[in-house]
């Protein structure tokens, strides 16, 4: 496994980004999406825009919380080194996303009792829900642009979103649905 | 009301996450969290658990993810917290690890590839009713609604990074709706 001294660097690029991520994860959702967009493909080019894409479905499909997606970001980063390096690296993006959020969090169960009344998180909590609201709509439209360059894609993707509002099916059906209607050329990238 | 079980250890916290974690595999995250620490184990009472809940929805990082290390801080602190975190993580993240392997290995093939273009079309429409999933709450908060297309319009056509905009949008936020005297909650200053 041939290591040079750029891989080490790039390995605490990785660690950073996500460390200083961590505590911008707001509302418990996937409001950072965007910005991992930002960060893994057009400030770092550890990956191109599709295999973003492709990283994302994979997160939403597997079982498990979708932020994990960092773990696949973090190995995309260091895959040009082999899956060991790209492995370890994986391992170390999640971590450095969740190691500050955790930190708070145990911090935050073990003060709740003086917090819960504070008129600072009643603020925070209302403050906080538009603007986690215009965060996700933010992400859906980024994600759309990222995914989807053909009028089928997007008539899919809008059906999609439709059919997660007005039913309770598991979107694993979608996904199969529309990887089926990939498969055979009906949408393009 | 039956009586709660005797306080876990270590080990148990990661048994019983990584139970919650499996279980959930078809989806249902919370109520399986539920059904598993409150009425299996009794761990916890209904209402710590909603009090966990609580905190694990107010604070940053994924929600399932808090209220396992809210749990896990609950009976063994810091230590506790990170047994809960490996619990909940450990199966779910290898898994996802091992598909990841397979993507970066196969992804080239045309086949492959079509397929792919298809599920991400899916997942897009995921990701787009995230936003819609919590409009209903705000629909009745001019101001909220306000903030948050002010939110959108900054992020997706100004291109204005996250944090920045957090760390400004923020303070505004919630000097706005800091709890006054005398109004009810999250009702406009006269």
């Amino acid at each position: 496994m041939p290591l040079s001294l750029g891989d080490w660097s790039q390995l605490l690029e990785v660690i950073g980004t996500f460390l200083s991520l961590s505590l911008f994860s707001l509302g418990g959702g996937n409001t950072l999406l965007a910005e991992y967009h930002h960060l893994s493909v057009d400030q770092y080019c550890w990956l191109t825009s599709a295999q973003f894409a492709d990283l994302y479905a994979l997160a939403e499909a597997a079982p498990g919380p979708s932020s994990m997606i960092v773990g696949l970001l973090g190995m995309g980063a260091a895959w040009r080194e082999g899956p060991f390096w790209g492995l370890f690296s994986a391992y170390a993006a999640e971590l450095a996303v969740l190691l500050p959020s955790t930190l708070l969090m145990v911090v935050a169960c073990l003060s709740w009792n003086r917090l819960r009344d504070s008129p600072w998180r009643l603020a925070f909590e209302r403050g906080m829900g538009p603007i986690t609201l215009g965060i996700l709509f933010a992400v859906g439209v980024k994600i759309l642009q990222t995914s989807n360059h053909g009028l089928p894609a997007y008539a899919v993707s809008i059906a999609v979103c439709v059919l997660m509002l007005r039913t309770r099916l598991s979107p694993l059906w979608f996904m199969a649905v529309a990887g089926l209607l990939g498969g055979v050329g009906v949408i393009n990238r | 009301m039956t009586p709660l079980a005797p306080p876990p250890n270590h080990r148990e916290l990661l048994i019983g996450m990584a139970q919650v974690a499996l279980s959930s595999f078809g989806g249902g995250l919370s109520a399986w969290s539920q059904r598993i620490v409150v009425e299996q184990r009794r761990w916890l009472s209904d209402e710590e658990f909603l009090t966990g809940l609580t905190v694990a929805r107010l604070f940053p990082g994924p929600n399932q993810i808090n209220m396992a290390v809210y749990i896990g801080a609950h009976f063994k602190g810091l230590s506790g917290a990170m047994a809960a975190l490996c619990g909940i993580l450990l199966i779910p993240f290898s898994l996802l690890m091992l598909l990841g392997l397979i993507y970066f290995q196969v992804h080239q093939i045309p086949a492959v590839d079509r397929v792919l273009a298809g599920v991400v079309a899916a997942a897009a429409g995921m990701a787009l009713s995230m936003g819609f999933k919590i409009l209903g709450s705000y629909w009745r908060d001019p101001v909220a609604l306000g903030l948050a297309a002010a939110t959108f319009v900054a992020l997706a056509v100004a291109q204005v990074r996250l944090i920045p905009l957090v760390l400004v949008a923020g303070p505004v936020a919630m000097a706005w709706y800091w709890p006054r005297p005398g109004t009810t909650a999250g009702e406009a200053p006269p």
